[in-house]
């Protein structure tokens, strides 16, 4: 047994055969022949722009639908450096002067590699784009038959394969068939390197940055990737294996209940179509966060009714038996959309957003979302449909909200549509909204707490800022209390109280969680089968009595000593 | 003509801002051209070309100058000036999986 250190960069392990992919060992250049004919040299070079750019814009589509339309954009940046004009011309001129097409390529991106090449960050991965974009390329040019892609070979994987590689492009990743691999390891990357990105996306095991140490693995050898401590172990041993069963976490289908049988609904936060099936596949008790700005963004114009009502009927008929909240359009602050002329602001975070937009610039917008999800509602599986308000602050805004939603209910009844009013409910994301936990709860069907916002509202500190990352932790005690109060409020009245943020999803935290009396967590679907089975081993009481005993410290230190968790990334 | 904006997006003139910039340039009968606001004329560079933008390693939050010449300069203008204003939508408030590589909870 040898273990190899590198950066985990999703929280999961696994083990498979190893098989290294090296794409590069197929692009041997063929030599460079004395007479060329220029313009067939230009019609090659064409044509392989044309599968190139085919291929490309199959994997953006493919990523989008898998991924997300965030991870797809490299595809759309990779489409830029494809017919750049710059390199067009160059390679034009190239091979007008008798350079075959191959070679023209080949040195014109070379020198675009060199020059972004050795760069930090962002410029150090378009040299990666860059080599991405020259590969596939030759790969067409060589292949001579417009074929642009050895992806076939990464798309046909045996099950339980280990995948080995210098680096992992976007284009391969993207060719991937995650149910086939079991884990992935390469030499080069970092955790924000396109490889662990789509890879976390993916829930596909990953250590990248493992250095040249890797090359000492053969095909063939059984390898164990474990995310989570970041190490590649070389034929291990039983006990590791063991460890990796268990950290596999099993998908629970059921739902959980703690040791002294508290039920405590563990659900996904979902952004699309693409993500439902996943979260139901990892055994989440319904959808906890619905994110509509899908529908709304990379458009010119808004969803209609029925495409909205359509996207709320496929999310329900994924989990019939389950609540699927959907919160409604929430805009402004960080999440423009070009078409709805919003207002510069000095300080958006703390200008029109949510649900101030939707009662007065944007009450149009809502009034059809509403129409959209009051119809949904009456559908088979629509029983299961909640609906929440994102960033309340005000009670006056719920009792708009609500009333917004009763007229629609009495149209909807006046043109003889079939509707039914759903759960409603208000996301506590402000301090406001979390000292007025009582009188939302009063007048709702439950609450949910976004810890990310409200970590930022209740310390003063911008999440996108790195200056201030240590002050994001939502176990800061003035945190911690808010979360309290939320909860206690719920606990008083008939509502019920969820967490959809961040913070719900780690496992780290499932007792504090339980303890403090959320009824519901959501979260990423790849962490729903740890954070069930977590569940499954709490004692509601002793889960409470940590909880009051987190709340009484005064500092962050003291709180994760009391949870007894190490100094943490906030 | 020409105009001198500060760039909004959060990943300032690389990936998706850099590729959609490069798209919108394309689109315009208009050359369009790029550069820092302080490099002058010898700073400018093709903004249609994704190598050239991606070279200018510009970040968000710096000024940047834009000029165009042709029949639709002043529509390429308008065009190219309100993307590099508008942030480009980032990773959601309670995403924790892909985007937002860094967000330890």
């Amino acid at each position: 047994m040898r273990t190899l250190a590198g950066v985990g960069s999703t929280p999961r392990a696994g083990v498979g055969t190893a098989r290294w992919y090296r794409p590069e060992a197929d692009l041997s250049l063929p030599d460079r022949p004395d007479a060329v004919d220029a313009d067939a040299e230009l019609d090659r070079y064409e044509a392989a722009r044309d599968a190139a750019r085919e291929a490309l814009r199959d994997a953006r589509d493919r990523t989008a639908e898998r991924v997300g339309e965030k991870e797809a954009a490299v595809f759309e940046a990779h489409e830029g450096f494809l017919d750049d004009p710059t390199i067009v011309e160059d390679v034009a001129a190239a091979i007008r002067e008798g350079t075959p097409a191959e070679h023209a390529v080949a040195d014109r991106f070379d020198e675009a590699v060199a020059q972004f090449e050795g760069m930090e960050g962002r410029m150090a991965e378009r040299a990666d784009d860059l080599r991405d974009v020259r590969d596939r390329l030759l790969r067409a040019l060589l292949a001579g038959d417009g074929e642009a892609s050895t992806a076939t070979d990464l798309a046909a994987l045996p099950d339980g394969t280990i995948l080995l590689a210098e680096r992992l492009t976007p284009s391969d990743t993207a060719a991937l068939d995650p149910d086939a691999v079991a884990g992935i390891t390469t030499v080069e990357g970092g955790r924000t390197s396109h490889a662990a990105i789509i890879a976390r996306s993916l829930a596909v095991p990953a250590v990248v940055g493992v250095g040249d140490a890797l090359e000492s693995i053969g095909d063939g050898e059984t390898v164990l990737v474990d995310g989570e401590a970041g190490e590649v172990v070389v034929d291990p041993d039983e006990a590791r294996r063991e460890s990796v069963r268990e950290s596999g976490h099993e998908v629970i289908p059921e739902r959980v209940e703690t040791v002294d049988g508290r039920s405590v609904e563990v659900a996904a936060n979902v952004g699309g179509e693409a993500e439902l099936a996943p979260a139901a596949e990892r055994g989440a008790d319904g959808i906890g966060l619905f994110r509509t700005e899908f529908l709304f963004v990379d458009r010119e114009a808004p969803p209609s009714e029925d495409e909205q009502y359509a996207a709320v009927t496929t999310a329900l008929s994924a989990f019939p038996d389950d609540r699927v909240v959907v919160r409604t359009l929430d805009v402004g602050g960080d999440k423009p959309v070009p078409y709805l002329d919003l207002p510069e602001e000095p300080n958006p975070f703390l200008g029109r957003r949510g649900i101030r937009l939707s009662l007065d610039e944007h009450a149009d917008l809502f009034e059809t979302q509403l129409r959209a999800l009051l119809r949904a509602a009456a559908t088979e599986d629509g029983d299961g449909l909640a609906v929440m308000f994102p960033l309340v602050t005000r009670v006056e805004e719920v009792e708009r909200a609500v009333d917004a939603v009763e007229s629609v209910a009495d149209d909807l009844a006046a043109e003889g549509v079939d509707h039914a009013v759903p759960e409603l409910g208000a996301m506590v994301e402000t301090p406001a909204a979390a000292f007025l936990a009582d009188a939302l709860a009063e007048r709702l069907d439950f609450l949910s707490v976004g810890t990310n916002d409200l970590a930022g509202y209740v310390m003063a500190a911008d999440r996108g800022n790195d200056a201030v990352a240590d002050y994001h932790d939502p176990l800061h005690p003035a945190v911690m209390r808010a979360l309290d109060r939320t909860t206690a409020a719920a606990e008083g009245s008939d509502a019920w109280v969820g967490m959809c943020g961040e913070m719900a999803g780690d496992p780290a935290l499932t007792e504090l969680l339980v303890g403090l009396g959320f009824d519901e967590l959501s979260m990423s679907a790849v962490t729903v089968p740890e954070v069930k089975a977590r569940v499954r081993e709490v004692d509601a009481d002793a889960a409470a009595s940590l909880a009051n005993e987190a709340l009484a410290c005064e500092t962050r230190g003291e709180v994760l000593d009391v949870l007894e968790i190490g100094e943490r990334d906030a | 003509m020409e105009r001198t904006v500060t760039v909004e997006p959060e990943a300032g003139l690389h990936a998706r801002p850099a590729s959609k910039l490069v798209q919108t340039a394309n689109r315009f009968d208009a050359d369009v051209s790029i550069g820092r606001a302080d490099d002058g004329d010898d700073g400018l560079v093709r903004a249609d070309s994704m190598l050239s933008v991606s070279g200018l390693n510009v970040e968000h939050g710096e000024s940047v100058r834009v000029v165009a010449e042709g029949p639709d300069a002043e529509a390429a203008l308008d065009a190219v000036c309100d993307l590099l204003t508008s942030p480009v939508e980032e990773a959601d408030e309670e995403e924790t999986d892909g985007g937002d590589a860094e967000d330890a909870p």
